[in-house]
């Protein structure tokens, strides 16, 4: 599709690297992600309540992984 | 003032000029927005798929009413629409540290309500930005286009310019470098800042990625054979959806993570560390509130309001109120007050009487100066003329004068040299201010104004004067 509504420049550089970026900061989300359902399994187990802890909503609201 | 003409003609927003999909025009005093025919089917789509009125609801966009296309101000239009009415337009230099990082994340908010109804948006200037009852609101409602699968976050560069960057050099190096904003008014390049901050924050995955890397990618792709690469990267892209929603929730969570606490500025605790005390406080805040009453007006500009104390009791008396103050700290906790009570008709905002915001951007007018945004009825300049008059230098006559040109109304506090304050100023420096008394204070302000009250603050040596100006005055 032709853009023809893209009036700001953009910038190449810009362009060029955010898949790169997106794909790097991809990874801190990752370990994030990982380190809340750690902890969430952690809290639930050593917890007495049978109830799921608070942090494992949490987990399922992140952006999906690139 | 002058003559009255019948159909005042369109003017065109000098600030408006860039897109050309539409442009911001102005009839007979209203705002109204003209949209092309070529832009018509993003538009229709932004308004059919439910993410104007989704938009709206959540206060994210400023509302319109769809009116007559021959209103256009130079047809043919494809629509023309009139947005509701702002208070007033405040620039990004003028706001406190965390003004710009609640529009930063209302930008990001925006963006993702945006995917999901498969748009994008097509810019993401911080000047799109306004704040409303403590709130900031998109004003561009033309800033959305149908997104296209694959394509890269084309305002990617333009975010980080106009947000990310003054917000991690006022959080990481100084607070002062939001003044950066006035000089770049096309956002902070990111090479200036990648230089500015801390080396270790290279090694963030934050800052690291999204100034740092960023700013070296422009560096090395001026080569026409990358151009070449990144027009492609445009149209094609490799960006996948989900790609694309990390980069968005990274850049999220890098604004989250910018901190900055209001303390060790000059005025920061002022408030806490005036002569005041708790009667002379009431006395002074009931005199306040008495001025303001017979003022009988509907908006006020605090001069120098600190953290909005004065500003909260005219917004209490009924005014829509402009809480002003030359400390970033002052102005943070201002804000941050008006955020946490939700709906107050106060704006916070950041600025020095001494050396208000110029004209900016081209022709000098793109960006108003702030004295010609300056509407209203009273002003309030409480414990303020000592700090200028002695601290500035300027000469009662000129603040008096100045006044004069700003409201019909002043609010002024004199702080005579006995205070303990105006001790303070004093001590350190030859007193060359012999105008400085009561007597030269109202003989000065009666070139301008005339008297209405006279009160003085009981518990302190001070005097609150409540002055109309004058019929044959200057501002008049």
């Amino acid at each position: 599709m032709e853009i023809v509504f893209a009036y700001i420049d953009p910038g190449s550089g810009s362009l060029l690297i955010q898949g790169l970026i997106a794909a790097m900061v991809a990874v801190p989300i990752f370990f994030r992600h990982q380190i809340a359902r750690a902890v969430s399994a952690i809290r639930g187990k050593s917890s007495t309540e049978p109830v799921a802890a608070p942090a494992s909503d949490e987990t399922t609201t992140t952006p999906p992984q690139a | 003032v002058s003559s009255q003409e019948a159909e005042p003609p369109a003017r065109r927003d000098p600030g408006s000029y860039r897109d050309p999909s539409g442009f911001v025009y102005r009839r007979d005093g209203v705002i109204y927005r003209q949209i092309q025919s070529s832009f018509a089917p993003d538009w229709d789509h932004f308004i059919s798929s439910g993410l104007y009125d989704s938009l709206v609801r959540s206060g994210d966009l400023i509302a319109h009413e769809e009116v007559d296309a021959a209103l256009a101000s130079e047809p043919p239009a494809y629509r023309v629409i009139r947005p509701d009415p702002l208070e007033l337009i405040t620039y990004p230099y003028e706001w406190a540290f965390s003004q710009l990082k609640d529009a930063a994340l209302l930008t990001l908010r925006v963006q993702g309500a945006a995917m999901e109804a498969g748009m994008t948006l097509r810019d993401a200037s911080a000047y799109n930005v306004q704040f409303r009852a403590g709130r900031p609101v998109l004003i561009d409602s033309l800033s959305f286009e149908r997104s296209v699968p694959g394509r890269p976050w084309l305002p990617y560069r333009q975010f980080c310019e106009h947000f990310l960057a003054p917000l991690a050099l006022m959080a990481r190096v100084d607070i002062r470098l939001g003044g950066m904003q006035r000089q770049h008014l096309e956002g902070i390049p990111l090479e200036l800042a990648a230089r500015l901050l801390p080396r270790r924050t290279r090694f963030s995955l934050s800052l690291g990625p999204h100034i740092h890397l960023h700013a070296r990618a422009q560096r090395t792709s001026t080569s026409e054979e990358r151009a070449a690469q990144a027009g492609e990267q445009r149209r094609e892209g490799g960006m996948s959806p989900s790609r694309l929603a990390t980069l968005i929730e990274s850049l999220r969570s890098t604004v989250e993570g910018l901190h900055w606490e209001p303390k060790g500025t000059v005025w920061a605790d002022y408030a806490e560390n005036t002569s005041y005390d708790d009667v002379a406080t009431a006395a002074k805040s009931s005199a306040v509130s008495a001025a303001l009453r017979a003022a009988g007006g509907q908006r006020a500009w605090d001069l120098g309001a600190n953290t909005g104390r004065y500003s909260r009791l005219a917004a209490a008396e009924g005014y829509r109120v402009v809480a002003m103050d030359i400390d970033p700290a002052a102005v943070e906790r201002a804000y941050q007050a008006v955020r946490a009570e939700g709906g107050t008709a106060i704006t916070p905002l950041l600025a020095d009487l001494t050396d208000p915001s110029p004209a900016l951007g081209w022709g000098g007018a793109e960006r108003r100066g702030l004295l010609e945004r300056i509407e209203t009825d009273v002003i309030l300049a409480l414990a303020l003329v000592h700090h200028l008059a002695i601290g500035a230098n300027v000469p009662l006559p000129m603040i008096a004068a100045l006044f004069a040109r700003l409201a019909p109304h002043a609010v002024v506090e004199f702080v005579p040299k006995e205070d303990a304050m105006v001790q303070r100023l004093l001590a350190s420096r030859e007193d060359v201010f012999d105008d400085y008394t009561s007597a030269g204070f109202e003989s000065a302000f009666a070139r301008h104004f005339e008297t209405v009250s006279v009160t003085p603050i009981e518990g302190s040596v001070r005097t609150l004067y409540h002055f109309r100006r004058s019929a044959g005055s200057a501002g008049g």
